[in-house]
């Protein structure tokens, strides 16, 4: 029961900034962005956290489908949802790819390798710079210019809110048991006779679908894309969305994404020592946090209700 | 343009040799994949260049050493702490790349330039057949396969290569015959920082150094410790060998924007067909 309502209250705290729909301005466009790097933080929230998959390309496949729906669209002249839903079909693909290409690894021998995709992909886009743009990148009016910025602000919002939910309603499923038993002890989910092959490949793909149709998004959201807003740090943003918020509460990636894109917007005023605070906040929310703000904030909550009682 | 692609490969993996080394006698040591030695040693290059005006000698004893102490203090005060209750690859990646963060973040604001280049003496030319090569670039060379000779001789005849040995096959054991593991993981750590940051100067005097120089010297020496076996120092000299020829004849024939991602590539199928390296791993990841 508890459970349930901590699903409820985080689609409820999700859908609080439609709120901001009304004023627009400045605090919509920075929520807006919050939002969709949180379609990607649940990603990795599912994939590496609760399926188990040492899984670092989600750079690459929210680039695939930010570049893919522009390039289908502008060069090809498809249907924007089309060139959007073709792209996210294509991320699966390569995240499947590099899964079955790496069976005979382990462990972080698996993020490496995912990881260098990571760092590559940029240097392909720059490569391909005739084609992509490389650094000056690619403009896109995509939605915008169909339904106007606000609506695909309140569009970007209720898409965020389906994945959340989706992620958290799979987790309850028994593909999603299967998967955290195969995160606590894939050997053990094997020997129980049950093909943790095939439950990969589910959760790689649904990973994939779900990371290219966000990148689609992004690029429709922001205007803009090129190798800088992909390179191997939004990897790292990504991966610490779950990781700082708390991977074991559903509610975990919210805080996350908050602290993750918003600490570099206060951080505005000092840019010059921005790095080395970020770093520090880090290593320090980390070392003294390794479960995450969300349990800790929970442990806490507990701690003063204790008290007072 | 063979002849040319060859030494220019060499000096090249000469150079990313450096780092790489730093990575796999961190690696082979203390077990912990450090990912800032790149930032680090950057960091070093760019304390070289602010005192480079007074003496050449002096200004690179002083970036090695800041880089030495950075490396020991970072290895005794968090990452040895975080080994010793238990923290995972994964975790070690994560904490690295923050002080990574932190370190470039020393950079912007202490230096007032972004980009510099290190104007060290050239020390002449050598002819080769039809092909020139400055005196420099075989120092570097030279500096990099001593280097390694220098460690496995350290390793093999010292009292301190014993203990390094020793720590990295066995910990518990090293702990009860009495070596100060925490020391010798700290001294591997400013080693393995202080090779970076030559690494850095070299690649600063022959390119340039930027704020991003140390993710991808950081970076790319860790992936060709991996494709080399990592933790193995041969396999990391090889590999790094190998990969600057990769690196030279894809810039030849493709142009300057291919040679990152035909090396990535490689070393993306490198590490599919043999996850264990080139000549295999010492320790497992």
């Amino acid at each position: 029961m508890k459970d349930h309502y901590e699903k409820i209250g985080t689609v409820g705290i999700l859908l609080l900034p439609l709120l901001f729909a009304l004023r627009g301005g400045y605090l919509q466009q920075v929520t807006g962005y919050v939002y969709l790097f949180l379609i990607q933080g649940y990603v990795a929230w599912f994939i590496f956290f609760k399926s188990g998959q040492p899984f670092f390309g989600y750079s690459v496949t929210m680039a695939i489908g930010a570049y893919g729906t522009i390039v289908l669209t502008e060069i090809f002249k498809w249907p924007l949802l089309l060139s959007m839903l073709v792209s996210s079909a294509f991320a699966p693909v390569v995240c499947v790819t590099l899964f079955l290409a790496t069976i005979r690894a382990r462990g972080f021998y698996v993020s490496m390798v995912s990881f260098l995709l990571a760092i590559m992909f940029p240097q392909l886009i720059n490569a391909l710079q005739n084609i992509t743009g490389g650094r000056s990148g690619l403009y896109f009016s995509g939605m915008t210019a169909f339904i106007g910025y606000k609506t695909l602000y309140v569009l970007v919002i209720i898409i965020t809110v389906i994945v959340a939910a989706f992620f958290t309603w799979i987790m309850g499923t028994k593909t999603g048991k299967i998967l955290t038993l195969i995160s606590e002890n894939d050997r053990l989910t094997q020997a129980v006779g049950i093909n943790t092959r095939k439950y990969k490949i589910i959760a790689y793909s649904i990973a994939g679908v779900i990371s290219g149709f966000g990148g689609g998004l992004y690029v429709n959201y922001t205007g803009f894309i090129s190798s800088i807003d992909i390179e191997v740090f939004t990897t790292l943003y990504i991966f610490f969305i779950p990781l700082i918020g708390g991977s074991s509460v559903f509610y975990g990636p919210i805080l996350g994404a908050l602290f993750v894109i918003l600490i570099p917007e206060l951080l505005v005023p000092v840019e010059r020592y921005f790095r080395i605070f970020f770093g520090l906040i880090f290593i320090i929310v980390i070392v003294m946090l390794p479960d995450g703000l969300a349990p800790s904030i929970q442990r806490l909550l507990r701690k003063i209700r204790t008290k007072d009682a | 343009m063979l002849l040319n692609g060859i030494i220019t490969g060499l000096i090249m993996g000469g150079i990313l040799s450096l780092p790489v080394l730093g990575v796999a006698v961190i690696y082979g040591i203390t077990g912990i994949p450090n990912f800032a030695i790149g930032v680090i040693g950057v960091f070093g290059g760019f304390i070289t260049w602010y005192f480079l005006s007074y003496s050449i000698g002096l200004a690179i004893v002083i970036g090695v050493v800041v880089c030495f102490i950075v490396g020991y203090i970072v290895q005794r005060i968090l990452l040895t702490p975080i080994s010793e209750k238990g923290g995972d690859a994964t975790l070690f990646f994560i904490i690295t790349v923050s002080v990574g963060f932190v370190f470039e973040g020393f950079i912007r604001a202490i230096f007032p330039r972004p980009n510099i280049s290190l104007e060290l003496p050239r020390l002449g030319t050598i002819n080769l057949a039809t092909f020139t090569v400055e005196g420099f670039k075989i120092i570097a060379l030279v500096f990099a396969l001593g280097t390694l000779v220098i460690i496995r001789l350290l390793e093999e005849h010292t009292e301190i290569g014993k203990s390094w040995q020793a720590t990295s096959q066995n910990l518990k054991l090293s702990k009860l015959v009495g070596i100060k593991t925490t020391q010798v993981f700290s001294i591997a750590s400013g080693i393995g920082c202080a090779l970076a940051c030559v690494g850095a100067i070299f690649w600063g005097s022959l390119y340039n150094l930027q704020l991003s120089s140390g993710w991808d010297l950081g970076f790319m020496g860790f992936i060709v410790a991996v494709v080399g076996g990592i933790g193995n120092i041969w396999g990391g000299m090889i590999s790094a060998l190998i990969m600057g020829m990769v690196m030279s004849f894809s810039g030849y024939l493709l142009g300057g924007e291919w040679q990152s991602v035909i090396l990535y590539f490689i070393v993306i199928l490198v590490l599919i067909i043999a996850p264990k390296g080139i000549l295999g791993s010492e320790r497992s990841l």
